[in-house]
This record gives C-alpha cells, structure tokens and sequence, in this order.
C-alpha cells in the first residue's frame, strides 16, 4: 500500500516523459546555428525521466501519509480560498478580500470565531498601511469602491 | 587580492547597506524561529519585495543574504525550546538541545548555540574571503563544456547528499530542468511548451515558481500539521540567557571541527544546511562522546550542528559567487534575485562586480557581529514568536505570497500560476521529495542547456569536447565518485543517525 503512490507517480512521470518526447519532437524549428537545436535538450531530459520513472516504478519507496476525510476536504477548501482570494483580489479591492480570506482561513485553522474576525480584520488593515505607507507599494482598492467614492 | 573586500566594506557600511543588513538578521532570526517558515521561505516571500523596492542589487543581496544567515541562527530556538526544529538545518539541534531544555538548562542552551553559530559562521567568512577569489581564478578557464560537466557534478553530490532519497533527488532535478525550458528558445526563437499561452514565453517566472513552490505549499503543509497535532507541545522555561566561558571552552574542538566540516559541505554543490549539520553531529558523537551522552543533552552535541549549519550557509557562497553555481537550495534562490538583476554569477563577477561580491562578504561579517548581538540578550524575546499562533501566521504568509506576486506582475494569471505551482510543490513534497533539487535544476536549467549546446556548436556536434580537457575529465570523475556515496551513505546513516522522532 505504502509503495502504491510511488508506482502510481512512476506511470505518472512516464506520460509526463512521452508527452514532453512528443511535445519537443513536433517543435518547428525553421532554421538553427547550432548542431543541437532546441529539440535535443528537452527529448534527452524526457528520456532520462523515463528510466529514472521505471527505476522508481521496480524500487518505490515508501511515502508519508496521505491527507483523507476531513483532512482533505480542509486542504481543498483552502486551496480554493486561495482561488478565490485570487480572482477577486483586483475587484474586491484588497483591504476587503484579504480581510474576508483572513478570517476564513484563521477559522479553518482553528480560531475561535471572534478571534478570527478580529485576527483577520487586523491582519488585513495592519498589512494594508504597512506596504501603502512604508513600502509604498501600491495594492488594487476595487472596481466597487469608486462609485461610492465618486457619490460622496 | 583583497580589494573586493575594502570596497565591499565600503559598500557595507553605508547607511542604507548597514540598515538591511540588520534588518535581515532581525527578519531571519525571526523568520527562522518561526516553525515551518525556514530561511528558502523568508526568502521566497521577501525577495518580489526587495525588487520591487527599488533597492540596488548589492542592497537587495545584503538584505537576502541577512535573511539567510539570519534564520539559521533562530532555527536553532524552536529546536530547543519545543523540539520542533524551525528548518531542516536544524534537526540535528533538537537531539542534544531539546533534552538541555528540558533540564532546565534552556538559556546556557540558547547562549552556547549563538556562540557556536558565531564561531562556525565566523570561520565559513573567512574561508569564503579566502577561497572564492583563488576559485574564481581557476574558474576564469573554464569553457562551455566544463561548466556542463560541472554542473553534472552539481546534481551528482546533490543526489548523494540531499534528502532522502536519491532517486527522488534525481527526479526532483529532472523535472526543475524540464520547468526551465518552457519560454522562449533563445538560440533560434522557438517557442517550447507554452502551450499557445503568451504568458508563458518568457517563461516560467522566477519568482512565481518560488513563492508557489515554497510558501503555497508550505500553507497546506501547516494545515495538514495543525490538523494532527493540535499542540506543539511545552514550550520550555528560557531562564537566562548566558553562557560560560568555561561551556565554551570545552566544546571549543567540537565547534572548531564542525565548523570545518559545516564550510566544507557548504562549498559542494547542491547541498546545504541540513547535510552539514547531520555530518558535524555524527562525527562529533564518534569522536568525543565518551560517555554516550549524546541525545541526552551533551553541550558538544548541541555546538557541533549548531556551528556546522552556519559554517555551510557562508561556504554555500563560494560556489555560487565564483562558479554560478548554487550551494544550497537558498543560495539558488539568491543566485535567481541577481538574475533578476540581469547580474550573471560566476567566475568574472569579482571582476564586474566588485560592489556586489565585495558587499555582499563584507556585509557577511557585520551581519554575523549583528546576530551575535541580537542572540545572545535578545533570545528570549524572539523565542516569543514560536508562541504566533497559526491560524494568524498562515494568512499573514499567504498576504505576503499574493502581495509580492501581484507587486512584480499586477497579473492575475501570475497569481494562478503561482497556486498551480503551490500544488505541485504540495504533492511533491507527499511524494517525498525535498524541493531543493527541484529549485536547483530550475535555476541551473537554462545555463546547463547553453553550455551543452555552445559546447556542440564549437565542435561541430562532436560530443567528444565534453571530456576533452583535464579539468572536465577530473569534474566528470569527481561526479562519478560523489555519485557512487549514496551505495554506502545507508550503511553509515543507520550506523550513526539516531532514529528522528519527527
């Protein structure tokens, strides 16, 4: 069981490998100086992953444990708060995205909630003056905002 | 000779270089104290903010190289103090460090582990002034074919040190080679594996695959890890700080000894802090453990690693200045932010960049006077940082990732690279993969490419002018030599490596 990831990652890196191989043998080179090319460098380094992938595949070794259950339900909805955070990171606006994201995550990794809140919120605001005033780097502020900017 | 190093001090003592210095010895003791956060993380996540400052290269290098250094010294406290050790360079300090902790000894502990980490690092600087010019001369001849075969020799003493499998090691090289040639072929302008993405023909970016390799993955990691164990456990009582001169002077031939070994590990290629480290303990347990005390809080064992990780962290320098060729995972980070800076490591940098070179060792010195300092009354107040609860530091790394991203590229697809990268870095690191490699082929990649095809190009095809010379053929059977440890590097780790409880 322990060396089951470790075959399945061989057979993995073999497609990777015969993927790369078909990738570069298909490169249109129109003209080349050199005797190698950009063709050789990738199909030598597919090669060599293949055989290093069949020795993983005849010597697995053994891998720590895998995330399962709640575990990996936590992973995944982490991974896609990042996605999140990512997508709305220029329309949100920072301050309110980063502040949301904070205390999502501070939750998840088990804050109480009060302490999330007031955790993230001030993570946000503090990180937010920090790099605007004294790094001077400038972060989106949000489509949303500036109608309301503007109404005032 | 040493006129890089008077400028270099010339460069380190203004205002602004002395200002960064500090600042990364302060950040790096912190960032190294900080479970999880090891100095390729603090570097990772700093480094997109370091350029974007504006900062002129040596300043930047001076403050990422404070950070380096830095955190291996505050390493060592979250190994002492919760047997947890804050980085892989410092595994070996929980063996000797946590149990003196335990006694009650927590604050001799702190103060000799600074003292040693002075020494060793004291020592590496003046090894690296010392040696880096006299290699960089030597390093001068070196045409495209043997800079190919050494950097064969690179990931030949990578495989065999680093990590703890060797085949993963090799793997984990491979595919960092294979990420390096997406973009944009320079020789004939093809474009490789972009997929039809313009995003992607200049590449993979540097600092995207760094930040998504090492700080996303590290915050699944910390998930995962807060998931499982709820506490850390104790943190031990500190005391005092202080140590005796009489401590001092009997671990002095264990500092001394592993601080060698802790400069000489450094200078191979490819391997780091962790590999030093492991060496220095197991040598010092053969030669001056009388009473089998070792693990049971012996002060030597304590010294010996603590000394070694930071002699390797100022020898991983001196290939990286005079060969271009990383030391240390961190060093190859460093060794992309001067690409950034279009700056080229390698054997004519002392000649062109004497600022840089001579400011970046120069500030080597002040910085560790500044640790020093900084460790010895101070410890105690960093050591507050391992109390940062997660919940509040994971964020705070994902701010930074996204921030230091959106900074260089104010581009959401950067930002999506970088979490696909994340997850990568993740699974890998399940596969048991250690990311150095992987970081290491990345960076070395496009220069091994280069050097393979001016090579062929020169001889018309012929791939003969690879062992041509003496010094490629003595490169390609040193590699051969290195390659070959790992048959019996088992055999003595079972022989002198406790079983780790992590």
């Amino acid at each position: 069981m322990r060396h089951a990831a470790d075959r399945i990652l061989s057979l993995l890196l073999l497609g990777l490998a015969a993927f790369i191989a078909v990738q570069a043998w298909h490169l249109e080179v129109p003209f080349s100086y050199d005797p190698v090319g950009p063709k050789a460098f990738p199909l030598l380094l597919a090669g060599l992953l293949a055989l290093l992938a069949v020795v993983l595949f005849v010597r697995p070794g053994p891998n720590g444990e895998w995330p399962s259950g709640a575990l990996l339900l936590r992973l995944l909805v982490v991974m896609g708060l990042l996605v999140v955070y990512a997508a709305l990171f220029i329309e949100a606006g920072y301050l309110l995205i980063t502040a949301l994201v904070s205390v999502a995550i501070a939750w998840l990794f088990g804050a109480s909630p009060l302490k999330a809140l007031v955790g993230g919120v001030l993570l946000a605001l503090g990180s937010y003056l920090l790099f605007t005033y004294a790094l001077g780097i400038s972060l989106p502020t949000g489509s949303w905002i500036e109608p309301l900017l503007g109404a005032n | 000779m040493f006129d890089f190093l008077i400028q270099g001090f010339g460069v380190a003592l203004t205002p602004l270089n002395l200002g960064l210095a500090f600042l990364g010895a302060l950040l790096g003791t912190l960032f190294g104290a900080l479970p999880g956060i090891g100095p390729i993380n603090g570097i990772a996540i700093l480094m997109p903010l370091a350029y974007t400052l504006g900062l002129p290269a040596e300043s930047s290098l001076i403050l990422l190289a404070g950070i380096y250094t830095g955190s291996e010294y505050g390493g060592r406290m979250s190994s002492i103090l919760l047997n947890v050790p804050g980085d892989a360079g410092a595994v070996m300090t929980t063996l000797d460090g946590h149990p003196l902790a335990k006694k009650g000894l927590a604050g001799p502990a702190l103060g000799l582990s600074a003292v040693s980490s002075f020494i060793g690092a004291t020592v590496a600087i003046l090894g690296l002034t010392l040696f880096a010019p006299l290699l960089a001369i030597v390093a001068v001849k070196f045409g495209p074919a043997e800079f190919f075969a050494l950097m064969i020799f690179a990931f030949a003493s990578m495989s065999a040190m680093m990590g703890k499998d060797p085949l993963k090691t090799l793997i984990g090289a491979v595919l960092g080679v294979l990420i390096s040639t997406v973009g944009v072929d320079s020789g004939t302008g093809v474009l490789r594996f972009t997929f039809d993405m313009p995003e992607l023909y200049d590449g993979i970016d540097f600092v995207v695959m760094i930040i998504g390799l090492f700080a996303v993955s590290e915050i699944l990691l910390m998930l995962e890890h807060a998931f499982r164990h709820d506490q850390d456990g104790e943190m031990a009582p500190i005391g005092r700080v202080m140590v005796k001169l009489s401590e001092v002077l009997y671990c002095k031939w264990a500092i001394l000894r592993s601080s060698v070994i802790g400069f000489v590990i450094g200078v191979l290629p490819g391997t780091g802090a962790s590999v030093a480290s492991a060496v220095a303990y197991t040598t010092e347990k053969r030669i001056s453990d009388h009473d089998n005390s070792f693990g049971t809080g012996n002060m030597r064992g304590l010294a010996a690693p603590e000394a070694a990780n930071n002699a390797s962290a100022a020898g991983s320098f001196v290939p990286m200045l005079t060969l271009g060729i990383p030391g240390s995972g961190t060093t190859a980070i460093l060794l992309g932010a001067l690409m950034l800076y279009n700056i080229n490591p390698g054997p004519m940098m002392f000649r062109e960049q004497p600022m840089v070179v001579g400011g970046l060792i120069a500030s080597l010195y002040i910085g560790n006077v500044m640790l020093l300092l900084l460790n010895l009354p101070l410890a105690g107040v960093f050591a507050r940082v391992l109390q940062v609860p997660r919940w509040l530091l994971v964020p705070s790394v994902a701010i930074l990732a996204f921030v230091g991203v959106y900074q260089l590229h104010s581009d959401l697809m950067a930002i999506y690279l970088m979490l696909a990268i994340g997850v990568f870095g993740y699974l890998l690191r399940k596969f048991g993969f250690s990311l150095a490699p992987v970081v290491l082929g990345f960076v070395l990649g496009g220069l091994m490419e280069e050097n393979l095809r001016r090579a062929l190009s020169i001889s018309g095809g012929d791939l003969a002018i690879l062992w041509q010379s003496g010094l490629s053929i003595g490169l390609w059977i040193a590699a051969a030599a290195v390659a070959f440890i790992p048959l019996f590097a088992g055999r003595l780790k079972a022989k002198f490596l406790p079983a780790r409880s992590a």
